[in-house]
Protein backbone atom coordinates (compact mmCIF):
# COMPACT_ATOMS: atom_id res chain seq x y z
CA UNK A 1 0.00 0.00 0.00
CA UNK A 2 0.97 3.69 -0.90
CA UNK A 3 2.25 5.18 2.04
CA UNK A 4 0.38 8.55 2.27
CA UNK A 5 2.82 12.19 2.19
CA UNK A 6 2.22 13.01 5.81
CA UNK A 7 3.24 9.49 6.96
CA UNK A 8 6.90 9.89 4.62
CA UNK A 9 7.25 13.37 6.07
CA UNK A 10 7.14 10.81 9.89
CA UNK A 11 9.56 8.82 8.44
CA UNK A 12 11.33 11.05 6.83
CA UNK A 13 11.47 13.31 10.58
CA UNK A 14 13.07 9.72 12.14
CA UNK A 15 16.25 9.57 9.62
CA UNK A 16 14.65 7.33 6.79
CA UNK A 17 16.26 8.36 3.93
CA UNK A 18 14.19 6.48 1.62
CA UNK A 19 11.33 8.10 2.68
CA UNK A 20 12.43 11.25 1.54
CA UNK A 21 13.49 9.95 -1.84
CA UNK A 22 9.83 8.67 -2.56
CA UNK A 23 8.73 12.48 -1.47
CA UNK A 24 11.60 13.81 -4.04
CA UNK A 25 10.40 11.18 -6.89
CA UNK A 26 6.94 12.26 -6.21
CA UNK A 27 7.10 16.07 -6.22
CA UNK A 28 10.29 16.93 -8.55
CA UNK A 29 9.01 17.07 -11.91
CA UNK A 30 6.10 19.62 -10.40
CA UNK A 31 8.39 21.54 -8.12
CA UNK A 32 10.32 21.71 -11.39
CA UNK A 33 7.04 23.02 -13.86
CA UNK A 34 6.36 25.54 -11.26
CA UNK A 35 10.29 26.53 -10.81
CA UNK A 36 10.78 26.80 -14.85
CA UNK A 37 7.67 28.58 -15.54
CA UNK A 38 8.79 31.28 -13.00
CA UNK A 39 12.69 31.62 -14.45
CA UNK A 40 12.43 30.65 -17.67
CA UNK A 41 15.84 28.58 -17.71
CA UNK A 42 16.36 24.98 -17.29
CA UNK A 43 19.16 25.14 -16.17
CA UNK A 44 18.89 27.70 -13.13
CA UNK A 45 15.33 25.77 -12.81
CA UNK A 46 16.86 22.72 -12.15
CA UNK A 47 19.43 24.39 -9.84
CA UNK A 48 16.52 26.08 -7.74
CA UNK A 49 14.70 22.55 -7.89
CA UNK A 50 17.60 20.55 -5.83
CA UNK A 51 18.41 23.71 -3.72
CA UNK A 52 14.43 23.10 -2.60
CA UNK A 53 14.76 19.50 -2.20
CA UNK A 54 17.81 20.42 -0.41
CA UNK A 55 16.34 23.00 2.28
CA UNK A 56 13.36 20.65 2.89
CA UNK A 57 15.69 17.60 4.01
CA UNK A 58 17.20 20.55 6.48
CA UNK A 59 13.84 21.99 7.33
CA UNK A 60 11.47 18.55 8.07
CA UNK A 61 12.48 17.78 11.26
CA UNK A 62 10.41 21.16 12.17
CA UNK A 63 7.51 20.69 9.80
CA UNK A 64 4.37 20.61 12.06
CA UNK A 65 2.26 19.53 9.27
CA UNK A 66 0.05 22.66 9.88
CA UNK A 67 0.08 22.37 6.11
CA UNK A 68 0.23 19.81 3.46
CA UNK A 69 3.35 18.52 2.57
CA UNK A 70 2.91 20.10 -1.24
CA UNK A 71 1.83 23.12 -0.31
CA UNK A 72 4.93 23.65 2.05
CA UNK A 73 7.41 22.24 -0.41
CA UNK A 74 6.09 25.27 -3.14
CA UNK A 75 6.74 27.61 -0.56
CA UNK A 76 10.06 26.92 -0.18
CA UNK A 77 10.49 26.21 -4.06
CA UNK A 78 8.36 29.64 -5.09
CA UNK A 79 10.43 31.79 -2.36
CA UNK A 80 13.59 30.21 -3.87
CA UNK A 81 12.48 31.46 -7.47
CA UNK A 82 11.56 34.66 -6.36
CA UNK A 83 15.17 35.42 -4.58
CA UNK A 84 16.96 34.10 -8.19
CA UNK A 85 14.45 36.33 -10.41
CA UNK A 86 15.53 39.68 -8.96
CA UNK A 87 18.87 38.21 -9.28
CA UNK A 88 18.01 37.36 -12.68
CA UNK A 89 16.79 40.32 -13.50
CA UNK A 90 20.14 41.96 -12.39
CA UNK A 91 21.56 40.05 -15.21
CA UNK A 92 18.99 39.12 -17.62
CA UNK A 93 19.15 36.58 -20.25
CA UNK A 94 18.40 36.59 -23.99
CA UNK A 95 15.01 34.81 -23.53
CA UNK A 96 13.96 35.29 -27.16
CA UNK A 97 17.55 33.72 -27.80
CA UNK A 98 16.70 30.85 -26.00
CA UNK A 99 12.83 30.35 -27.26
CA UNK A 100 14.62 30.09 -30.49
CA UNK A 101 16.90 27.34 -29.43
CA UNK A 102 13.85 25.14 -27.79
CA UNK A 103 11.22 25.72 -30.70
CA UNK A 104 14.32 24.37 -33.07
CA UNK A 105 15.01 21.15 -30.35
CA UNK A 106 11.50 20.49 -30.60
CA UNK A 107 10.84 20.58 -34.44
CA UNK A 108 8.71 23.26 -34.78
CA UNK A 109 10.53 24.32 -38.44
CA UNK A 110 9.23 21.71 -40.26
CA UNK A 111 5.58 22.59 -39.86
CA UNK A 112 3.57 25.26 -41.55
CA UNK A 113 5.58 28.24 -41.97
CA UNK A 114 2.66 30.83 -41.77
CA UNK A 115 1.45 29.27 -38.71
CA UNK A 116 4.67 28.80 -37.58
CA UNK A 117 5.15 32.20 -37.64
CA UNK A 118 1.79 32.88 -36.14
CA UNK A 119 2.63 30.44 -33.12
CA UNK A 120 5.78 31.63 -32.51
CA UNK A 121 5.58 35.20 -32.56
CA UNK A 122 2.63 34.53 -30.64
CA UNK A 123 4.96 32.19 -28.00
CA UNK A 124 7.84 35.53 -28.50
CA UNK A 125 5.05 38.08 -27.04
CA UNK A 126 3.46 36.03 -24.29
CA UNK A 127 7.26 34.79 -23.13
CA UNK A 128 8.40 38.10 -23.26
CA UNK A 129 4.97 39.46 -21.41
CA UNK A 130 5.07 36.95 -18.85
CA UNK A 131 9.27 38.21 -18.20
CA UNK A 132 7.82 41.81 -17.38
CA UNK A 133 5.66 40.60 -14.59
CA UNK A 134 6.56 41.32 -11.04
CA UNK A 135 8.18 38.09 -8.92
CA UNK A 136 4.89 37.70 -7.35
CA UNK A 137 2.06 38.72 -10.20
CA UNK A 138 3.86 35.82 -12.21
CA UNK A 139 3.28 33.49 -9.23
CA UNK A 140 -0.10 33.50 -9.04
CA UNK A 141 -0.24 32.83 -12.40
CA UNK A 142 2.32 30.57 -12.57
CA UNK A 143 0.76 28.35 -9.91
CA UNK A 144 -2.96 28.76 -11.26
CA UNK A 145 -1.87 27.93 -14.41
CA UNK A 146 0.84 24.87 -14.19
CA UNK A 147 -0.90 23.57 -11.53
CA UNK A 148 -4.33 24.74 -11.21
CA UNK A 149 -4.13 25.22 -7.54
CA UNK A 150 -7.17 26.70 -5.69
CA UNK A 151 -6.58 30.81 -4.53
CA UNK A 152 -6.74 28.88 -1.16
CA UNK A 153 -3.56 26.68 -1.58
CA UNK A 154 -1.79 29.83 -3.96
CA UNK A 155 -2.39 32.11 -0.99
CA UNK A 156 -1.14 29.79 1.83
CA UNK A 157 1.85 29.10 -0.52
CA UNK A 158 2.86 32.74 -0.75
CA UNK A 159 1.54 33.46 2.76
CA UNK A 160 -0.94 35.86 1.56
CA UNK A 161 -5.01 36.06 1.67
CA UNK A 162 -7.66 34.56 -1.01
CA UNK A 163 -8.21 38.32 -1.83
CA UNK A 164 -4.56 39.69 -2.76
CA UNK A 165 -4.60 36.21 -4.59
CA UNK A 166 -7.50 37.37 -6.55
CA UNK A 167 -6.28 40.59 -6.96
CA UNK A 168 -3.11 39.54 -8.77
CA UNK A 169 -4.17 37.17 -10.55
CA UNK A 170 -6.70 39.84 -12.10
CA UNK A 171 -3.70 42.32 -12.41
CA UNK A 172 -1.92 39.61 -14.23
CA UNK A 173 -4.14 38.33 -16.63
CA UNK A 174 -5.29 41.99 -17.67
CA UNK A 175 -1.48 43.16 -18.26
CA UNK A 176 -0.67 39.73 -20.50
CA UNK A 177 -3.85 41.09 -22.14
CA UNK A 178 -3.17 43.69 -23.04
CA UNK A 179 0.23 42.59 -24.36
CA UNK A 180 -1.68 40.05 -26.34
CA UNK A 181 -4.59 41.98 -27.52
CA UNK A 182 -3.33 41.85 -31.00
CA UNK A 183 -3.45 37.92 -31.00
CA UNK A 184 -5.94 36.91 -28.89
CA UNK B 1 -19.71 45.59 -21.83
CA UNK B 2 -21.04 48.78 -20.90
CA UNK B 3 -21.67 48.47 -17.08
CA UNK B 4 -19.89 45.22 -16.61
CA UNK B 5 -16.72 46.08 -16.08
CA UNK B 6 -16.67 44.55 -12.51
CA UNK B 7 -18.20 40.97 -14.04
CA UNK B 8 -14.61 40.65 -15.72
CA UNK B 9 -13.37 39.85 -12.14
CA UNK B 10 -16.08 37.32 -11.45
CA UNK B 11 -15.73 35.13 -15.11
CA UNK B 12 -12.11 34.71 -14.01
CA UNK B 13 -13.05 33.40 -10.61
CA UNK B 14 -15.84 31.29 -12.31
CA UNK B 15 -13.07 29.92 -14.79
CA UNK B 16 -10.84 29.42 -12.20
CA UNK B 17 -13.29 27.53 -10.21
CA UNK B 18 -14.26 29.78 -7.70
CA UNK B 19 -17.98 30.54 -8.03
CA UNK B 20 -19.78 28.68 -5.50
CA UNK B 21 -23.05 27.30 -8.03
CA UNK B 22 -25.61 30.13 -7.21
CA UNK B 23 -22.96 32.67 -8.56
CA UNK B 24 -21.78 30.41 -11.32
CA UNK B 25 -25.60 29.88 -12.61
CA UNK B 26 -26.12 33.88 -12.77
CA UNK B 27 -23.06 34.28 -14.17
CA UNK B 28 -23.95 31.87 -17.15
CA UNK B 29 -26.78 33.67 -17.83
CA UNK B 30 -25.59 36.90 -17.95
CA UNK B 31 -23.26 36.08 -20.10
CA UNK B 32 -25.18 34.66 -22.53
CA UNK B 33 -27.54 37.73 -23.11
CA UNK B 34 -24.46 40.20 -22.67
CA UNK B 35 -22.29 40.12 -26.04
CA UNK B 36 -19.06 41.94 -24.18
CA UNK B 37 -19.18 39.17 -21.18
CA UNK B 38 -19.39 36.43 -23.58
CA UNK B 39 -16.25 38.27 -25.76
CA UNK B 40 -14.42 38.81 -22.40
CA UNK B 41 -14.83 35.56 -21.52
CA UNK B 42 -13.74 34.09 -24.71
CA UNK B 43 -10.52 36.34 -24.55
CA UNK B 44 -9.74 34.97 -21.00
CA UNK B 45 -10.15 31.47 -22.28
CA UNK B 46 -7.88 32.09 -24.95
CA UNK B 47 -5.37 33.72 -23.07
CA UNK B 48 -5.73 30.43 -20.43
CA UNK B 49 -5.32 28.23 -23.13
CA UNK B 50 -2.10 29.92 -24.57
CA UNK B 51 -0.76 30.15 -21.17
CA UNK B 52 -0.97 26.83 -20.47
CA UNK B 53 0.49 25.49 -23.80
CA UNK B 54 3.37 28.02 -23.44
CA UNK B 55 3.86 27.36 -19.89
CA UNK B 56 3.33 23.20 -19.96
CA UNK B 57 5.08 22.77 -23.51
CA UNK B 58 7.85 24.22 -22.68
CA UNK B 59 9.41 22.49 -19.45
CA UNK B 60 10.97 19.15 -20.71
CA UNK B 61 10.56 16.24 -18.49
CA UNK B 62 13.67 15.92 -15.89
CA UNK B 63 15.04 12.27 -15.20
CA UNK B 64 14.18 11.48 -11.54
CA UNK B 65 17.96 9.55 -10.87
CA UNK B 66 20.52 12.52 -11.92
CA UNK B 67 17.89 14.78 -10.05
CA UNK B 68 18.22 13.08 -7.13
CA UNK B 69 22.14 12.34 -7.00
CA UNK B 70 22.03 15.97 -7.19
CA UNK B 71 19.80 16.28 -4.38
CA UNK B 72 22.05 13.86 -2.04
CA UNK B 73 24.78 15.76 -2.86
CA UNK B 74 24.10 18.59 -1.76
CA UNK B 75 22.39 17.13 1.80
CA UNK B 76 25.94 15.08 2.38
CA UNK B 77 27.96 17.97 1.00
CA UNK B 78 29.54 20.17 4.43
CA UNK B 79 28.49 23.84 3.59
CA UNK B 80 30.38 26.81 4.53
CA UNK B 81 29.38 28.49 7.77
CA UNK B 82 28.85 31.60 5.66
CA UNK B 83 26.47 30.08 3.68
CA UNK B 84 23.91 28.92 6.44
CA UNK B 85 24.32 33.09 7.70
CA UNK B 86 23.43 33.99 4.65
CA UNK B 87 20.80 31.72 4.05
CA UNK B 88 18.98 32.22 7.77
CA UNK B 89 19.67 36.22 6.88
CA UNK B 90 17.65 35.82 3.91
CA UNK B 91 14.65 33.62 5.44
CA UNK B 92 14.73 36.31 7.92
CA UNK B 93 15.19 39.61 6.09
CA UNK B 94 13.15 39.21 2.36
CA UNK B 95 14.04 41.97 0.09
CA UNK B 96 10.78 44.04 1.53
CA UNK B 97 11.82 43.80 4.91
CA UNK B 98 14.96 45.39 4.23
CA UNK B 99 14.09 48.64 2.92
CA UNK B 100 12.94 49.25 6.86
CA UNK B 101 15.76 47.53 8.04
CA UNK B 102 18.14 49.75 6.71
CA UNK B 103 17.06 52.83 7.65
CA UNK B 104 16.69 51.39 11.62
CA UNK B 105 19.82 50.26 10.92
CA UNK B 106 21.21 53.88 10.51
CA UNK B 107 19.06 55.36 12.84
CA UNK B 108 20.56 53.03 15.64
CA UNK B 109 24.19 53.42 14.51
CA UNK B 110 23.73 56.56 15.15
CA UNK B 111 22.00 56.86 18.40
CA UNK B 112 25.05 54.62 19.41
CA UNK B 113 27.02 57.01 18.89
CA UNK B 114 25.36 59.58 20.19
CA UNK B 115 25.13 58.15 23.49
CA UNK B 116 28.59 57.40 23.42
CA UNK B 117 29.61 60.85 23.18
CA UNK B 118 27.41 61.88 26.33
CA UNK B 119 28.10 58.80 28.40
CA UNK B 120 31.90 60.20 27.64
CA UNK B 121 30.75 63.05 29.80
CA UNK B 122 31.39 65.98 27.58
CA UNK B 123 31.79 67.05 23.49
CA UNK B 124 34.25 65.70 21.70
CA UNK B 125 33.33 67.91 18.76
CA UNK B 126 31.67 72.11 18.31
CA UNK B 127 29.92 73.70 15.90
CA UNK B 128 28.38 77.19 15.29
CA UNK B 129 27.42 79.51 12.31
CA UNK B 130 27.10 82.63 13.08
CA UNK B 131 25.82 86.35 10.77
CA UNK B 132 28.79 88.64 10.96
CA UNK B 133 27.02 91.51 9.16
CA UNK B 134 23.98 92.61 7.25
CA UNK B 135 24.70 91.43 3.94
CA UNK B 136 24.18 87.77 4.52
CA UNK B 137 27.86 87.14 5.38
CA UNK B 138 28.73 84.22 7.96
CA UNK B 139 31.12 82.54 9.50
CA UNK B 140 30.95 79.04 10.32
CA UNK B 141 33.48 76.81 12.74
CA UNK B 142 34.01 73.24 13.70
CA UNK B 143 35.84 72.03 16.33
CA UNK B 144 37.01 68.85 16.72
CA UNK B 145 38.48 68.15 19.87
CA UNK B 146 40.06 64.72 20.13
CA UNK B 147 42.35 65.81 16.66
CA UNK B 148 42.59 69.20 17.50
CA UNK B 149 41.25 70.25 14.31
CA UNK B 150 39.37 73.70 13.46
CA UNK B 151 37.95 74.35 10.43
CA UNK B 152 36.69 78.13 10.00
CA UNK B 153 34.54 78.76 6.53
CA UNK B 154 33.43 82.15 5.58
CA UNK B 155 30.76 82.27 3.12
CA UNK B 156 27.93 84.91 1.88
CA UNK B 157 24.19 83.90 1.66
CA UNK B 158 22.77 84.05 -1.84
CA UNK B 159 19.56 85.42 -0.57
CA UNK B 160 21.41 87.76 1.30
CA UNK B 161 23.65 89.27 -1.58
CA UNK B 162 20.02 89.89 -3.60
CA UNK B 163 19.27 91.92 -1.21
CA UNK B 164 22.43 93.43 -0.76
CA UNK B 165 22.11 93.91 -4.52
CA UNK B 166 18.87 95.53 -4.49
CA UNK B 167 19.86 97.76 -1.09
CA UNK B 168 22.56 99.32 -3.53
CA UNK B 169 24.82 98.67 -0.52
CA UNK B 170 28.49 99.13 -1.02
CA UNK B 171 30.64 96.23 -1.53
CA UNK B 172 32.19 94.89 1.79
CA UNK B 173 35.35 93.35 1.93
CA UNK B 174 36.43 89.96 0.33
CA UNK B 175 36.84 86.81 2.17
Amino acid sequence: MELTDRELVQRCQAGEMSAFQELVSRYHQKVYMVIFGLLRNREDALDVAQETFFRAHRKIGGFQGGSSFYTWIYRIAVNLSIDAQRRQKRNPLDFRESMDDLLESQGEAARDPFADLHDKELREKLTSAINDLTPEHKAVIVLRTIEGLSYKDIGEILGCSEGTVMSRLHYARKKLQDKLSAFL
Amino acid sequence: MNGCEDKVASIERWLDGELSGAESESLRVHMVACAGCSEARRRLEKLQSTLTDVLLSEAQPVDFMPFWRAVQLRINEKRPWYQDALDWMRGVLPASRLAWVVPAVIALLLAGVSLESYWRGGRNAFATVESIDAYGRNVALLREYDTKTTVIWLYQDQEGENEAAEETAPSGPAF
